[in-house]
């Protein structure tokens, strides 16, 4: 009994990332003493959680079978639109975050309408929205950087804010990330919703024909990763202070990247929110580490790419194995 | 003989569908009593799918009446369906093949605590694999299912086994077979064939879709055949034979057709 659970344990995807994720650790530590330096910590997990959040809500959304390609250009609308509000409105700090956050619920749900009502493919789809989210923001600011908010609110302490544990400074939005990933792990495999959304992307015409609200639940996971991915924007420009109309370019294949690394399945029915976790970790630890071993910058994404595709094809493995037992 | 006696559960009246310049169903009236296995029969485009589709609620109908138990229905949506006691199953959609046997089996109809949360309802987990456990034992499926075992993990005949009991379970009125044995091989045809049995002994109306005319005898008290929209024929099946159902399936005249077969 106890072998059978060991060999259950082995054959989940999320065992062969943490897996890979320990070699990682071991590796770059070895290679370099710094690595685990509270400096070169802190610095990790500064950036790692809003690249971390943007990824639960993709988690669902490829597990329903769909994906999204606009989060990285929804990661800099939400900050710009609502810097601009507060600096040509002089409308507040949180009336502008509320119309904000109203505007990325608003491409959220095209994303969804245009997907399940219009039937295009959601690859179609958020790409055209991509182009059209980065295009307003560049238009809105001509290019320009914001100042994002420089004075003292509760809203940028609770969204931005940083404090310490020994020597590495932590930032609210590593409690954002674990609180939202607690939340998603429940959502996913707890709740009904969760059964549904695997459903959906495991057999959509069975699970209609049980009478689940398919595009409801699409509909509503795509605003749910829109918003995230907007919330991601906003903690990351109150961090850094600046609200930058190309900021999250290239973000959606990095957050596709992490998920599938993590043992989701991009073709739908298979999610898994703790493999999510370990993909985020694992590849904002190979970039940080790859650049700490030594590796030219310009070879960096060689190594990060080869490092996917191992993943993927460990995973393709162990899910062909536990198909034949 | 049973039949005569037993109460009439579906009732279909004039019923019409078209899609575009196609006429798909043409005046579709039938009734089907309590506890009967009905075999729908019919080649390709003669209506069948666009029948069933109306009954268990996946497009409506343009004209025409249905009735269940005797009262007129409107059936709007697939929930609908599941509400006036129609579960159909599909040839190969009736499951989601990466969740559990289990999530499968109360897949739309979740057990839940908690149930004022809605759609974030906490899954009665306990109360979901307690039920499903003694759902595969009841039905008799004779490998030892685990109920938290993947459906991709299972055989076909396996699956339409889990698919049949699902309907079963929730004791619904009418299930709806859409070619169930398609895809299988011989012994599980078999076991999929005793299950429509084991359904009807349990006091299910059966309506079975299928293009294998040798299966239909075996397992049918009644056929309906369709043709271009319409049903040409419904006859006892112990009143005919395969030959005969074949030339109205097909619309030829019979003696050719014997001539046809004497000659072979």
């Amino acid at each position: 009994m106890k072998h059978s659970r060991w060999r259950a344990l082995l054959r989940k995807p999320e065992t062969s990332s943490f897996l890979i994720l320990c070699l990682a650790v071991v590796f770059f530590t070895v290679a370099n003493d710094r690595f685990l330096s509270p400096l070169n910590v802190s610095n990790l997990l500064a950036f790692l959680p809003e690249l971390g959040i943007i990824a639960l809500g993709m988690t669902l959304l490829l597990t329903a079978g769909e994906f999204d390609l606009s989060v990285g250009a929804v990661f800099a609308f939400c900050p710009v639109i609502s810097m601009l509000l507060v600096q040509h409105a002089g409308i507040d700090l949180g009336t502008a975050l509320i119309v904000g956050f109203a505007l990325t619920a608003t491409i959220g749900a095209a994303n969804g309408l245009f997907v399940t009502k219009a039937g295009i493919s959601s690859f179609l789809v958020t790409l055209s929205m991509l182009l059209l989210v980065r295009g307003c923001t560049l238009f809105a600011t001509q290019g320009f950087p914001l100042a994002s908010w420089s004075g003292e609110s509760i809203l940028q302490i609770l969204l931005a804010g940083s404090f310490y544990v020994g020597e590495v400074r932590l930032h609210a939005s590593i409690i954002w990330f674990a609180a939202l990933a607690a939340l998603m792990f429940y959502v996913l495999n707890y709740s009904k919703v969760g059964n549904w959304i695997s459903a959906i992307g495991s057999n959509r015409s069975a699970a209609v024909a049980r009478g689940v609200p398919a595009d409801a639940v699409k509909i509503g996971l795509f605003i749910v990763t829109s918003l995230l991915a907007g919330l991601a924007g906003i903690i990351s420009s109150l961090r850094i202070s600046s609200a930058s109309p190309v900021a999250g370019d290239q973000y959606e294949l990095e957050v596709i990247a992490m998920v599938v690394v993590g043992g989701t399945a991009l073709t739908g029915g298979r999610g898994t929110i703790i493999g999510t976790i370990i993909g985020v970790f694992l590849l904002r630890i190979i970039r940080n580490g790859i650049v700490l071993v030594g590796v030219p910058g310009l070879a960096f994404n060689i190594f990060v790419g080869g490092i996917i595709l191992i993943m993927l094809m460990v995973h393709s493995i162990v899910h062909k194995r536990s198909i034949r037992s | 003989m049973v039949r005569q006696t037993t109460q009439e559960v579906l009732r279909l009246e004039n019923v019409t569908k078209s899609f575009g310049n196609v006429q798909a169903l043409n005046g579709v009236s039938l009734a089907v009593g309590d506890g009967e296995v009905v075999a729908l029969l019919g080649d390709n485009g003669a209506g069948k799918s666009t029948l069933i589709k109306a009954i268990s609620g996946l497009h409506g109908v343009d004209s025409g009446d249905i009735y269940i138990g005797g009262k007129k229905a409107e059936i709007r949506s697939a929930r609908d369906a599941m509400n006036l006691g129609i579960e159909t199953i599909h040839q190969d959609s009736s499951l989601a093949v990466d969740l559990s046997i289990a999530r499968n089996l109360f897949l739309g109809r979740e057990p839940v605590r908690a149930s004022f949360l809605g759609p974030l309802a906490p899954l009665d987990l306990a109360q979901l694999k307690r039920q499903a456990s003694e759902l595969l034992k009841r039905v008799g499926i004779k490998k030892n299912l685990d109920a938290d075992a993947p459906i991709r993990a299972l055989s076909g005949g396996e699956r339409q086994s889990i698919a049949i009991s699902r309907a079963m379970h929730f004791f619904a009125k009418i299930i709806i077979l859409d070619e169930p044995t398609n895809n299988l091989g011989v012994e599980e045809t078999h076991g999929v064939l005793n299950f429509i049995r084991e359904v009807r002994d349990a006091g299910h109306t059966v309506i079975y879709i299928t293009h294998n005319i040798h299966h239909v005898f075996q397992v049918a008290d009644r056929i309906v055949i369709m043709r271009q929209g319409t049903i040409v024929a419904d006859i006892d099946a112990a009143d005919t034979d395969i030959l005969e159902v074949e030339a109205i399936i097909t619309g030829a005249d019979r003696r050719e057709l014997a001539a046809e077969v004497r000659r072979k």
